[in-house]
């Protein structure tokens, strides 16, 4: 599919007033380029394309119960230490605060995202390019288009 | 001079309904300004923040009906933030202060609270219509108050707003001796429905034209209630749980079958394919169909449904019923006058669903064609020469590629010179969104061509302020511009301060327009509302030292003869 080399709507932040102009941007992007252009580059933008929140919604809900029948949205879970690990369906999750709830049940301790913490263990995840990345930092639909699988660290590694 | 006593030219007036006709017949003299202000019925206001109610009751003293319009049109797009305006609560008050007969209240993008709906429903005794468009700030309680104390309510119609269900009883608020109903939307509550009170309620409706339930109505209850108001002219139908129960399909079908009137149909939030077609026989006779919340029904069911509709005027669909259906809406609904097709895949993730082909197809075969919104994954400019030569009648005309700066995808030329043939052809076009790779040339175009011009929509468009200045200069009707993304500045923005005045408001969304800009624009013309809305940096726009230079990332400038609002959040800076 075609990708013109110019300013991408799909950023983060729509409210962000130290976004580059449009003629400074072309230079950023081509770092971007370098990278295959998958849908994972794609980052789901709140207000493009223009339609009504209700729609958008529909359409979210949609597509994850798709993956849902079509996708494996199973993926592994170790916890750091010990060699057997778990398969969890994210699917059946609404966002992050009930994933993590589950894991601590599953795993008997409590797993948090986010801070580094050097008492709590924290949930990291393999991500489509094979990068562990901290849980917690994108929306929760886009987490499940990119998580590979899971894993509680030991709170002294992060 | 009048030839005649003042009730005879009151009675003229009846018949002249227009807003732009009323306003006419009131320049015509002082005399005639008078009868016009004491006969008004209707009054629109098309930006709350341009009037106050105490100024327009000391015009209109006697009006029943009243719109009110809020929030920029953007602000559909989550590109307004919360909070920033668009309160209907001192309307509210100030009419039930006067003695105002309001008979019918229509809002669009406003926040209204339960006890504005609450004051409401006690203040204006034939209160008769409310009409509730994207609006927010409400929950079921508010509707539970409309519910008890209007007595002569007939119209209560919840579109696409944003309504706090507390699932409570608000249904079964009506009471037992009213019967008045007409119109019946909630299809945007999101939770479950008291089905016994809603039965009952349709029961003893006998004027019941319009119902459009939410998902929480199934299949079995659907059927029950169709039984009860077969002559029903406009219905939405929510969601249908049960795909097995086929005995609850059959007695749906008998009910339908009743239902002569049934012109309108909408809703399919989560149907069950092999249900649609319980409603082919009611097919032939429908004008209108919407189909854009059905995401789950396949492009087959929905074409199969589409073929029995000969009298269609109205469809809107989603994009997964393929060029190929669009042929099939082009061979088989003749009547049609307006298209709206909506994206199913949000990522652009190569889905080609619907394309330039669908779009010609249809310009084609719908001869009576005048207005369409199409969203689509790419388009050529040759597709829209032909899609203008044979549809020279649109008034709207939006066009929503899905990637942003995609040129024509078999030339990889920019698509001015499709849009410049559109705007060329077509001479009442009144609405126009454009979209793909676009230079200053097809804005050169529009201000040339585009004449009646009311409404403009960019969005990722533009090379310089040449081009902004082209639109300004040209488009003389021009009263709601809607700019994002796209490389316009002061000098832009500056170049004719009033223009503004001719205008209804102007958008300004992440381009190049700096504060230095807003803030000579603002001295310039005292008699507009220049909003900046800035929600990250709440004072860095006052730090910076080169803050003349600082971009604006959203501009909102409006006409208004009642100066700055005092109900602005600290993240708007009016200037």
């Amino acid at each position: 599919m075609e990708n013109s080399n110019s300013y991408s709507p799909y950023s983060s932040s729509s409210v962000d007033s130290t976004k580059p102009s449009p003629s400074e941007s072309s230079v950023n992007l081509s770092l971007s380029l370098t990278f295959p252009s998958t849908s994972s580059q794609r980052e789901t933008s709140q207000d493009w394309p223009p339609i009504k929140p209700r729609l958008r919604d529909t359409l979210k809900s949609l597509r994850l119960r798709q993956r849902g029948y079509n996708t494996a949205l199973f993926v592994k879970v170790y916890m750091e230490g010990v060699p057997i690990g778990r398969k969890l369906d994210l699917s059946t999750f609404s966002g992050y605060k009930s994933l993590l709830e589950n894991l601590s049940h599953m795993f008997d301790t409590s797993v948090i995202c986010g801070t580094r913490d050097r008492k709590h263990h924290v949930l990291t995840y393999q991500d489509k390019d094979g990068d562990w990345m901290m849980v917690g930092d994108i929306p929760w639909d886009m987490f499940l288009e990119t998580v590979r699988r899971l894993k509680i660290t030991r709170p002294e590694r992060c | 001079m009048n030839y005649f006593p003042d009730e005879v030219i009151e009675h003229v007036f009846d018949f002249v309904t227009s807003h732009k006709d009323r306003h006419s017949i009131s320049l015509v003299c002082k005399s005639w300004f008078k009868i016009e202000r004491y006969s008004r019925q209707n009054v629109f206001i098309g930006n709350c923040y341009a009037i106050n109610p105490e100024r327009l009751l000391r015009r209109f003293p006697c009006f029943k009906s009243l719109t009110l319009k809020g929030k920029p049109h953007f602000a559909d797009f989550n590109l307004v933030p919360h909070g920033w305006g668009g309160f209907v609560q001192p309307w509210i008050e100030a009419l039930a202060r006067s003695r105002v007969g309001l008979e019918e209240l229509r809002l669009k993008r406003m926040v209204v609270t339960d006890e504005s709906l609450e004051l409401l429903s006690r203040s204006f005794v034939n209160f008769k219509s409310l009409v509730l468009v994207s609006c927010e700030g409400f929950s079921t309680d508010g509707l539970a108050s409309i519910a008890s104390n209007c007595r002569h309510l007939q119209d209560l119609d919840l579109q696409e707003n944003e309504i706090d269900d507390h699932r409570g009883q608000w249904l079964s608020c009506f009471p037992e001796t009213y019967t008045s109903l007409v119109t019946l939307n909630f299809a945007c509550l999101e939770g479950e429905t008291n089905l016994v009170a809603l039965e009952r309620l349709v029961a003893r409706s006998p004027n019941l034209r319009s119902l459009k339930l939410n998902r929480a109505v199934p299949l079995d209850a659907l059927a029950r209630l169709m039984a009860c108001a077969p002559q029903i002219v406009d219905l939405g139908v929510g969601s249908y749980e049960d795909e097995q129960d086929s005995e609850s399909c059959l007695k749906l079908q008998a009910a339908i079958r009743k239902c002569t009137s049934l012109r309108s149909l909408s809703g399919f939030l989560e149907a069950a394919p092999h249900c649609l077609s319980a409603f082919h026989p009611v097919c032939h006779n429908l004008t209108s169909l919407n189909l854009s919340y059905a995401a789950e029904i396949h492009g087959s069911h929905l074409i199969k449904l589409i073929e029995h509709c000969k009298k269609l005027q109205r469809l809107w669909i989603l994009d997964s019923i393929g060029d190929k259906g669009l042929e099939v809406v082009a061979s088989t609904c003749k009547e049609l006058q307006e298209l709206r097709v909506f994206p199913t895949d949000l990522q652009g993730g190569g889905n080609t669903a619907v394309t330039e082909d669908g779009l010609v197809a249809i310009s084609a075969g719908c001869p009576k064609l005048h207005s369409i919104l199409y969203f689509c994954q790419q388009m050529t400019n040759a597709a829209l020469i032909t899609v203008a030569k044979n549809c020279p009648n649109f008034i709207r005309f939006r066009l929503c590629i899905l990637e942003p700066h995609k040129p024509d995808h078999v030339t990889s030329q920019p698509l001015d010179e499709g849009f410049g043939a559109i705007v060329q052809a077509c001479k009442n076009l009144k609405r126009l969104s454009v979209s793909g790779l676009l230079t200053d040339q097809v804005f050169l175009y529009i201000g040339m061509y585009a004449t009646e011009l009311e409404m403009l929509s960019i969005a990722f468009a533009g090379d310089t302020d040449k081009g902004m200045l082209y639109v300004l200069n040209g488009c003389k009707k021009m009263r709601k511009l809607e700019i994002r993304d796209s490389p316009f500045g002061d000098a832009a923005l500056l170049a004719d301060v009033n223009k503004y005045e001719t205008m209804r408001s102007l958008w300004m969304s992440s381009c190049e327009v700096t504060l230095g800009g807003c803030k000579r624009l603002a001295r310039k013309a005292p008699w507009l509302n220049v909003e900046i809305i800035n929600e990250n940096d709440n004072n860095r726009m006052e730090e910076n030292g080169y803050e003349g230079r600082q971009k604006v990332d959203k501009l909102y400038l409006y006409r208004t003869v009642v100066g700055t609002r005092v109900d602005a959040p600290p993240f708007v800076w009016i200037l």
